[in-house]
């Protein structure tokens, strides 16, 4: 097994960005074939594909879409291409290279889920792609694939692109609500759950990009044809994001279970010459960090990732090899958290502000020797106590690298310079 | 000049009579004279040595009040109220001191002051000098060494009034020469967050 | 509350081993509130929606491996809760830590010092020096976001409370959350001030010292104060309120829960009600001025010798306000209709034309606590009259003395000066009030001012726009020898008063209640 062109098939291809090239190369003939089907007969073959949300949480698709109330309400489809987990990029490259794919997977499983309205939320800095999507919903509404009666099977359902403001938190599923229902992008408490009171108090469905593309895969191959990728519980391919010191970084679909060392090695071609690998953040940087020796055993599927006490979150590879400084590293990761918390809940407002600081003294040089163990009871007490997931995403990355290069912190804290890189100033772009 | 003995433990005292020769009290007299003679004598040389100059250090008895005696520095005297560099008052009216105090004698108005760093400032403190125990709780109270126990004592007055002391008379009576500075420097405490 | 009574189910659950009933669909929070087991929160509030952000009120619920807060979470029948355990007792004081690292520790010019969340959390979790040693985050001080509201950003918790309060109380949406993460602020859109009728709610709902009322700011501190409750007799609402005083007066009132009156709330102009109570603002001296000399004597002298007048002359009048109790007003009627003998008693209606009105929330437009009360003492003694009558009675000379009692609040008398006109025409006035009036003080002819106690200085019953009837205690003394209207009547009869009249049952200090105080503070404040 190696790179695949599953998902990415036709990406190459500069005509499939617009509607006749898409149409080129069967473009929305899943969506005519899935709306002579039973909603429910789509659901069902979504929930036996196996798909699991791409987005970070690998929670089933099918099981989620399966969860809406049959209470009579209106139902929303919103799709989640607020991309900003650092290291992510996948969904952008689909965005620009098949916007049609999107869609036409948004209106199969609108029609699935029986939404006559769905909406793109995508990030605010995002706006190549989002002129390329706007471009894109134009030409297909235009064509009536979008709107009333689409393609004569008498299911309506708008779909609309909604830009968002550049706030992270907007990622997490109920802030993304309440930055379309226009309120400040802060999560909402749990429960009750979007898919029974979400966007407008109304049932909603939260998909990441990625996933609902997939649908049109599924849709076209079936569910059991879907999983001829992947592994029994990880089904199908999904792309990689793979940055850091490797030497062909870049987005990469292939199987899940595919080993995550041959990834760096084979696809992306290895590390720089003389460098040894050191770390591997496998999900974006919210996900606890793997040793090098760690990363050589991990296959890219959400068990084995989870049986390491790390995750396979939105598939964002950050390679790490031994030129860098793990502390310096977590001062970028604890920087960016501080800074996109949204300061609703206590612990992770003050939590990720008084992580940064401490982090910040140790790489200036005036920390106390107590203070490698001060961040793991910060960092512990962060997690599991906050309405989102965002006070975990900050808490896990300061775990694992304390524990996993708690070496680096106290010579550090201890000789007040770097361990690898000496007493070198470290030029952070935000200090 | 009898010396008392206990004998037993249930008897009762017994008193020892002095000698027959001892009876007779010139000695003691003698004794007395020449001890006060001497002392008079070394005070009176000591005194007119220290008029030309000397130090004097033989006579404990000081020619109050053009002579006062030094107290210990600890010693717990009127009280002060401590100012700030600019020389602004130090206290922040938080009514610690008053709300400690056993005799009930500070009385302080707060308000609110222009700088909002500041934020609030007594407009009025007074101590009741006479009901005041010199205790000292004011002073260990006060979160920001605002009133300090000073090392005045003599405080005469001729009148009621003259025992109320008001702000003018705690920050900035002569004898302070302009007010004594806080320890506490709140613009070093701010710069480092505190 | 505890509405055993309505048919919602109620459900079983365990709390710290105690077994406890609560109705079907609350959240363990109020299991714990209705029970009244202490259980640490600041943003939760039970007259406002969830937030579930202070993250303080974690529970451990049996089967459940993560702590949850109790606030969202949802009581199921036989659920066992804890916030005793070891586990919840560290969350709570790291929570306490988080809340407490940039916050500036300025309790000693800070208001809210001695009534204070952060306070009273630290003093049962915290008791630790602070762990950060690293600098506090600034924000900005002494920010007036109304005219009654002051705000410290920096001593702000975030909970939140008071943009959910004007969210969904006032539904005015002034205050909002701005910025994000430990750089968040309360504030008002674009600067706009806070000015909504209930605004310093927000002030009695803030857990610390973020919000003050510009009001009581400074002026004393909580742990010198008393408080007991009362009624608020702004309007005919009756908010039932607690008085805070101490031996200079009165220098605040807050809400009391009262869930068939006021809710948790009240309205600002109440709160300013307080204000006529105060010894600077009351008639001190009684007098009497009769051809041109006057003489000044205790109040009670003088209502015996007033007594002694009213019973021989005919031609009286007495005019009434909604601002006594029900009491002083049968006391009196049965008074001037038995005794003097004269059914010429009327109802001064201070705002006619806005006595029905209602702002759907709290304020309405009859300005007495107790108009309900004086239309049933009225109607009960068969008198029905207007108003017209008396003055057209005093010109014609028929009403040759006027016997006026009250306003208690003048300021919510707009009509004062007119009627102060109107009523001095008469032969002799004799007017009863508790507050000073300079018009009135400085009248010639033949006038009798007797000084009057106020609400909270006698206890009594008020019947408000529902016809619900309160019954209030005495608070405090301002004015020592002001009489209430029935301690007049008694003196008018020429009786004498019988024991004196002392505020009932003086409880202690709420606010210092489990609290170690100082040995010397226990004789402050209080006399």
């Amino acid at each position: 097994m190696a790179e695949v062109k599953y998902l990415s098939e036709h990406y190459l291809k500069p005509e499939y960005r617009s509607l006749d090239g898409y149409k080129k190369h069967g473009g929305y003939e899943m969506l005519a074939k899935a709306l002579k089907m039973e909603p429910q007969k789509i659901i069902d073959e979504v929930k036996a594909s196996g798909l699991r949300g791409r987005g970070g949480a690998g929670f089933s698709t099918g099981m989620k879409w399966g969860f809406l109330p049959n209470n009579g309400e209106p139902r929303y489809l919103l799709c989640n291409a607020d991309e900003s987990e650092p290291g992510t990029f996948k969904d952008r490259v689909m965005m620009e290279k098949a916007p049609h794919q999107l869609i036409e997977g948004m209106l199969i499983a609108a029609f699935a889920v029986k939404s006559h309205k769905a909406y793109i939320y995508i990030r605010g800095e995002y706006m190549g792609p989002a002129a390329i999507l706007e471009q894109a919903i134009t030409e297909a509404k235009a064509a009536g694939l979008i709107g009333k009666n689409i393609l004569g099977s008498g299911f309506d359902c708008d779909l609309d692109l909604y830009l968002g403001a550049g706030a992270y938190i907007c990622g997490e599923e109920t802030g993304l609500i309440s930055s379309l229902e226009g309120y400040k992008g802060q999560p909402k408490l749990k429960p009750p759950f979007p898919a029974v009171q979400g966007y407008l108090k109304k049932p909603t469905i939260v998909n990441n990009v990625e996933t609902l593309a997939a649908v049109v895969n599924i849709i076209r191959d079936g569910g059991q044809g879907y999983r001829k990728y992947g592994t029994e519980k990880s089904a199908g391919t999904k792309l990689f994001s793979i940055s850091g010191n490797v030497n062909k970084p870049g987005t990469y679909e292939v199987p899940l279970g595919y080993k995550m060392i041959d990834l760096i090695n084979i696809e992306c071609g290895g590390l720089k010459p003389g460098r040894k690998l050191k770390a591997v953040v496998p999900g974006g940087s919210s996900a606890p960090v793997l040793t090098a020796e760690e990363a050589e055993r991990a296959t890219l599927d959400y068990e084995c990732l989870a049986g390491m006490g790390s995750m396979l979150g939105s598939g964002a590879i950050i390679v790490i090899d031994d030129s860098n400084c793990m502390v310096d590293v977590l001062s970028t990761i604890t920087h960016f958290y501080h800074h996109e918390s949204c300061g609703q809940c206590t612990p992770c407002r003050e939590g990720t502000g008084w992580i940064e600081k401490i982090i910040h003294s140790i790489i200036h040089g005036h920390a106390k020797p107590g203070d490698v163990d001060m961040l793991l009871k910060i960092a512990d007490n962060m997690k599991g106590r906050t309405i989102c997931a965002l006070s975990d995403a900050a808490a896990l990355p300061v775990l694992s690298f304390v524990t996993k290069f708690r070496d680096e912190f106290e010579y550090f804290i201890k000789e007040k310079k770097s361990k690898v890189r000496g007493g070198q100033i470290y030029a952070q772009l935000h200090h | 000049m009898s010396t008392v003995q206990t004998v037993d433990k249930n008897s009762t005292f017994k008193v020892k009579r002095p000698e027959a020769a001892s009876n007779w009290f010139l000695p003691g007299i003698l004794l007395g004279l020449t001890l006060t003679g001497t002392k008079m004598l070394r005070n009176l040389f000591d005194y007119v040595k220290s008029m030309g100059g000397a130090k004097r250090e033989l006579m404990p008895t000081v020619n109050y009040p053009e002579e006062k005696y030094e107290y210990s520095p600890r010693f717990k005297g009127n009280h002060v109220l401590t100012v700030k560099k600019d020389g602004a008052l130090r206290c922040t009216a938080c009514m610690l001191c008053a709300t400690n105090c056993p005799a009930d004698c500070i009385s302080i108005v707060a308000s609110e002051h222009e700088d909002p760093t500041v934020e609030k400032f007594p407009i009025s403190y007074e101590i009741d000098i006479l009901r005041c125990v010199f205790c000292g709780f004011c002073e260990e109270a006060c979160p920001v060494d605002a009133i300090r126990m000073g090392p005045e004592w003599q405080t005469p007055g001729i009148n009621g009034s003259e025992f109320q002391y008001d702000l003018k008379q705690l920050a900035y009576r002569p004898a302070l020469k302009g007010g004594i500075v806080s320890i506490v420097d709140e613009e070093e405490r701010h710069k480092a967050g505190i | 509350m505890h509405s055993s009574t309505t048919n919602v189910p109620m459900v079983k659950i365990q709390v710290n081993g105690q077994e406890v009933e609560v109705k079907e669909g609350s959240t363990i929070i109020e299991a714990f509130y209705q029970n009244k087991i202490d259980i640490a929160h600041y943003c939760w509030h039970p007259g406002l929606s969830v937030a579930g952000v202070c993250r303080l009120c974690m529970v451990e619920i049996e089967g459940n491996p993560r702590l949850q807060i109790a606030c969202n979470t949802t009581v199921t029948p036989g659920m066992k809760v804890s916030n005793v355990s070891e586990k919840v007792k560290d969350a709570v004081k790291w929570g306490l830590d988080f809340h407490l690292i940039n916050h500036p520790l300025d309790c000693p010019i800070c208001d809210q010092a001695g009534e204070c969340g952060l306070q009273d959390q630290y003093m049962k979790y915290g008791r630790n020096d602070s762990k950060m040693g690293e600098a506090k985050v600034k924000k900005h001080k002494v920010v007036d976001l109304g005219p009654r509201v002051v705000l410290d950003s920096e001593r702000c918790i975030l909970c939140s409370r008071c943009v959910r309060f004007c969210d969904e109380v006032p539904k005015t949406s002034e205050l909002g959350i701005f910025n994000r993460g430990d750089r968040a602020e309360v504030g008002t859109f674009d600067g706009k001030p806070l000015t909504n009728k209930y605004s310093t709610n927000v002030v009695d709902i803030c857990p610390v010292g973020a919000l003050t009322s510009r009001d009581f700011r400074f002026r004393q501190r909580v742990w010198f104060l008393k408080d007991k409750e009362t009624i608020c007799t702004g309007c005919s609402t009756g908010c039932n309120v607690k008085a805070y005083y101490n031996k200079e007066g009165v220098f605040r009132v807050k809400p009391v829960y009262n869930a068939a009156v006021n809710g948790h709330w009240m309205c600002d102009d109440g709160r300013d009600v307080y204000k006529f109570v105060n010894r600077e603002n009351r008639l001190i001296d009684a007098k009497i001025v009769s051809g041109g000399k006057t003489e000044h004597m205790q109040p009670m002298e003088l209502a015996k010798r007033l007594g002694a007048t009213l019973k021989v002359r005919a031609s009286v009048a007495l005019v009434l306000t909604g601002s006594h109790s029900v009491e002083e007003y049968e006391a009196i009627v049965s008074y001037f209709k038995n005794d003097v003998g004269t059914t010429q008693i009327y109802h001064w209606i201070n705002n006619p034309d806005m006595i029905d009105s209602f702002d759907g929330i709290l304020i309405r437009g009859d300005k007495n606590p107790n108009t309900k009360g004086l239309i049933e003492v009225l109607a009960k003694n068969g008198i029905s009259t207007q108003w017209k009558s008396l003055t057209d009675a005093i010109g014609t000379g028929a009403v040759k003395t006027v016997v006026v009692a009250g306003p208690e609040n003048q300021a919510l008398f707009p009509d004062m000066k007119v009627k102060i006109s109107e009523l001095s025409k008469a032969a002799k006035l004799v007017w009863m009030t508790a507050g000073k009036n300079s018009e009135l003080e400085s009248l010639a002819g033949d006038v009798a001012l007797l000084p009057l106690k106020t609400y909270v200085e006698k206890p009594g019953t008020f019947v408000n726009h529902a016809g619900l009837r309160q019954k209030t205690q005495a608070v405090t003394s301002i004015v020592p020898g002001a009489l209430s209207l029935a301690e007049a009547v008694q003196l008018f009869r020429g009786e004498d008063l019988l024991a004196k009249q002392t505020p009932e049952g003086d409880k202690p200090n709420e606010i210092g209640k489990g609290r170690v105080d100082n040995e010397f503070t226990l004789t402050r404040g209080v006399w």
